[in-house]
């Protein structure tokens, strides 16, 4: 068993490495991650994973109801530390899985990856509390600055293979019809594996549409040629921590930041890892402080103008777990189940299943297929991917094997 | 696709007694015996999170250091200082609404119930950012034990004692004070019952423990708010309304010819017990030993604006919670300083917990040295909220 292996085990006890050790995986972590684009490549299948918060024993349930890695490829899409108990056993433990198995967990920055945030939100504190000082602290933030901001899911199934027994509610008129019509879009699964809810794809293809999905079985590989997969084929997905920004018309404008340093207070940066959607028209003022809000119609033309099916982010916190919006243009993920042990939440993973109607090869377009070839006509062929939510909650901490100790959340008293 | 080698949580909870593994692994934890002390210790909790949100620019309060357990300062998070903020205030707002309704010269009467370390007397009668307030006679009730905690700070701080004058009694016992316009009554609530005897005349429950000395000085001829900030919730409804009614009709219910006294009460408390954030305050609270009987009896603002009703305050009831206050309450610029102290990290949060906290004030008119005044004439513009 290496070192890593054996820290790995220590980790997932919720018991702490070394500090020397550490400082070894901080190092390692930022050699591998110094490689990787501001925009990740990621190819699905993949689990897309919100806020954790350093909620270690429900990062454990995470892992319990999505697959362990590297069973399961991860996409974290950041807010690892801050507000939970055990955020350096959290972080510590992604990043000793990110140096084991690079290409199965994606990790891209939160706002609370920031030297500033955690000074406020507890993950200095815990630093200096488990390790005596701050150098814990120190080594994390510096992989903080070379974590990327973003990643592209390609290669993403329209459909989703049904995933077990029929659903618990059922909700009979829909399903009956869309099965005539379309196959299985959106499927909601508990922690025990049952679905609750599902939607199926309605008729929305135009006549010219060479593929009626009667004759596209997904896995036949029969829709090889190339006029087929572009109107069958699944957009990109983004995948961000916040969301837009006015500075950011494009993913490629992404990839020109200059990453390696502090989440700064303002620009695009900044509004990558701050900024949430809302219910308004254009741009608007973030009460946070920090980022801003961006209406429907900013989704719409950013997914139009980059070949997106999706921008998913998590950065909000969702009282369900998950949330789409505009019309499924943007899906909003967490991941922190009773968030602070307080908030009485349940948290969800988004699963995008992998493509393999076109033979398992992958359009690398991320954003530039439109741009590259000038198929704009093309562009109502872009479906959405399926998507599976897997809904869980809180994971008990007063287990054999678990600390005992439970977090106090504060009250008005 | 799920892990069949991570063990589930959720199904090794010990024997399905959650709270009962849960206190054992504190170490014990509270039992019902000592849940007054539990009550008692709430108190502390606010005067750290007071410090906090004086410390980081919130509220000016320069008794928050000397008025909190040396040792026990914390920096609380973003929306607790921020809900600290906007209670407090608020509770602030319709105290001076009260106060500067009636002319300088006219006396009036502030009851603080569960008063606790509060800090509010010595800033009504210091004179740092508003006139000092003339006229006023401010009581406080509490447990014997507060209210000995409370005035061994006052002995310990000079600050506290200017602030107070000349002319401070305080008991044998060390847990009452008496001074010209501020009194400090160590009394357990509970004994106070509607119908029961006023002061003057003896305990309700005969107890000589709580005789009637522990509430002297208490006028029941002047116009009159009462305050519980975070006390009536802590007791069974049948002794909250007790405690209310006996503050209505029998201590300010007039007496033979004389009318009814002008009275108002400000509530504050948490609320909306049974959504999903509710329960798990509930059970967190539960967990620390903490009940909160009244809660699902006033669970949303038109049960505490029907409360208000029910104990006569006819004058006008209105509530509203802490999102609401905040949002409607604070001034645009205020609020620009407020939210530039610290970045609130998560909006969604901070609205989950200011919408179950809520303000609800009630007040009645009445006669006051024979003249009729409605002496909660500033609160009628007072924005509540109209549904929830």
């Amino acid at each position: 068993m290496s070192d890593l292996d054996r820290a790995i085990a220590q980790l997932r006890a919720c018991r702490l490495i070394p500090e020397t050790q550490v400082r070894e995986l901080c190092y390692k972590a930022r050699e591998l991650l110094i490689e990787e684009g501001n925009v990740v490549c990621v190819d699905a299948p993949v689990t897309i994973c919100g806020d954790i918060h350093g909620q270690f024993h429900d990062l454990m349930e995470l892992f319990r109801v999505g697959g362990d890695v590297p069973d399961t490829n991860y996409l974290f899409m950041g807010d690892f530390v801050d507000r939970g108990f055990y955020s350096l056993e959290s972080f510590l433990l992604l990043l000793c899985l990110k140096v084991r198995y690079p290409d199965r967990i994606t990790l891209i920055r939160g706002n609370h990856e920031s030297r500033q945030i955690t000074t406020v939100y507890g993950f200095y504190d815990e630093c200096i509390r488990k390790y005596g000082s701050a150098n814990v602290w120190r080594y994390c933030c510096e992989v903080f600055d070379y974590l990327a901001l973003g990643a592209v899911v390609l290669g993403a199934s329209s459909e989703l293979e049904p995933s077990g027994p029929s659903p618990m509610v059922n909700n009979a008129t829909q399903s009956t019809m869309a099965m005539e019509n379309g196959g299985l879009e959106t499927e909601v699964l508990n922690s025990r594996g049952e679905v609750t809810m599902n939607t199926y794809r309605g008729r929305q293809r135009s006549s010219s549409d060479p593929n009626p999905p009667s004759l596209r079985a997904p896995g036949t590989g029969a829709s090889g040629n190339g006029a087929a997969s572009t109107a069958s084929r699944t957009g990109a997905i983004l995948c961000v921590h916040g969301g837009l920004s006015p500075l950011i018309d494009t993913v490629d404008k992404i990839r020109l930041i200059d990453r390696k340093q502090e989440v700064p207070h303002e620009g695009a940066m900044c509004d990558l890892l701050w900024s949430d959607p809302d219910e308004i028209d254009g741009w608007g003022l973030s009460p946070r402080g920090a980022g801003f809000l961006f209406g429907g119609d900013i989704v719409k033309q950013f997914n139009y103008k980059n070949d997106l099916s999706l921008v998913a982010r998590a950065h909000q916190l969702v009282m369900e777990g998950y949330k789409e919006m505009f019309d499924g243009g943007i899906v909003t993920v967490w991941s922190a189940p009773n968030y602070c042990y307080r908030c009485g939440n349940v948290a969800a993973i988004l699963e995008l299943g992998e493509d393999t109607s076109a033979g398992g090869t992958v359009a690398r377009s991320n954003g530039d297929y439109a741009r590259s070839n000038g198929l704009t006509g093309n562009k109502a062929g872009v479906r959405s991917p399926g998507r599976r939510y897997r809904v869980f909650e809180a994971a008990a901490q007063d287990t054999r094997g678990m600390p005992a100790k439970k977090p106090v959340a504060d009250y008005f008293l | 696709m799920s892990a069949p080698q991570i063990p589930n949580l959720n199904t090794l909870r010990r024997g399905g007694g959650g709270s009962r593994g849960r206190l054992r692994g504190r170490g014990g934890g509270p039992q019902t015996g000592n849940q007054d002390q539990v009550v008692q210790g709430t108190d502390n909790d606010a005067g750290v999170s007071r410090l906090s949100a004086v410390r980081l620019g919130y509220l000016d309060d320069p008794y928050a250091p000397v008025l909190t357990q040396p040792g026990a300062e914390t920096r609380r998070l973003p929306i607790i200082n921020r809900g600290t903020y906007v209670r407090t205030t608020v509770i602030d707002t319709l105290i001076r609404r009260f106060l500067d309704g009636m002319p300088a010269t006219s006396r009036k009467q502030v009851i603080s119930l569960g008063a606790g370390t509060d800090t509010r007397i010595f800033r009504l009668l210091s004179s740092a950012s508003h006139p000092p307030v003339q006229n006023l006679v401010y009581h406080e009730i509490d447990f014997a034990v507060n209210t000995a905690a409370k005035i061994k700070f006052i002995r310990a701080s000079p600050l506290l004692q200017r602030a107070l004058g000349a002319d401070v009694a305080i008991s044998a016992a060390g847990d009452a004070l008496h001074s010209p316009a501020y009194h400090i009554h160590p009394l357990d609530l509970r004994s106070l019952k509607k119908g029961g005897k006023k002061e003057g005349e003896g305990v309700p429950d005969g107890d000589a423990t709580t005789s009637a000395p522990a509430l002297r000085e208490v006028d029941p001829t002047l116009p009159t708010l009462v305050i519980s900030e975070c006390c009536l919730v802590y007791l069974a409804p049948g002794d909250a309304a007790d405690v209310v009614g006996y503050l209505t009709e029998t201590l300010f219910g007039g007496s033979g010819e004389a009318p009814p006294s002008p009275l108002g009460l400000i509530l504050y408390e948490p609320i909306r017990p049974d959504d999903a954030f509710g329960r798990t305050m509930v059970s967190n609270l539960a967990t620390r030993g903490i009940q909160l009987p009244t809660l699902h009896k006033y669970a949303t603002l038109e049960a505490q604006r029907r409360r208000l009703q029910e104990h006569g305050f006819y004058g006008g009831q209105a509530a509203a919670d802490v999102d609401f206050l905040w949002e409607r309450w604070v001034d645009e610029a205020e609020k620009e300083r407020v939210a530039g102290l610290e970045m609130l990290d998560e909006m969604e949060e901070w609205r989950l917990l200011a919408r179950h906290y809520c303000v609800a004030w009630g007040w009645r008119e009445g006669t006051t040295g024979g003249q009729t005044t409605d002496a909660f004439d500033g609160w009628r513009d007072m924005e509540g909220q109209k549904d929830g």
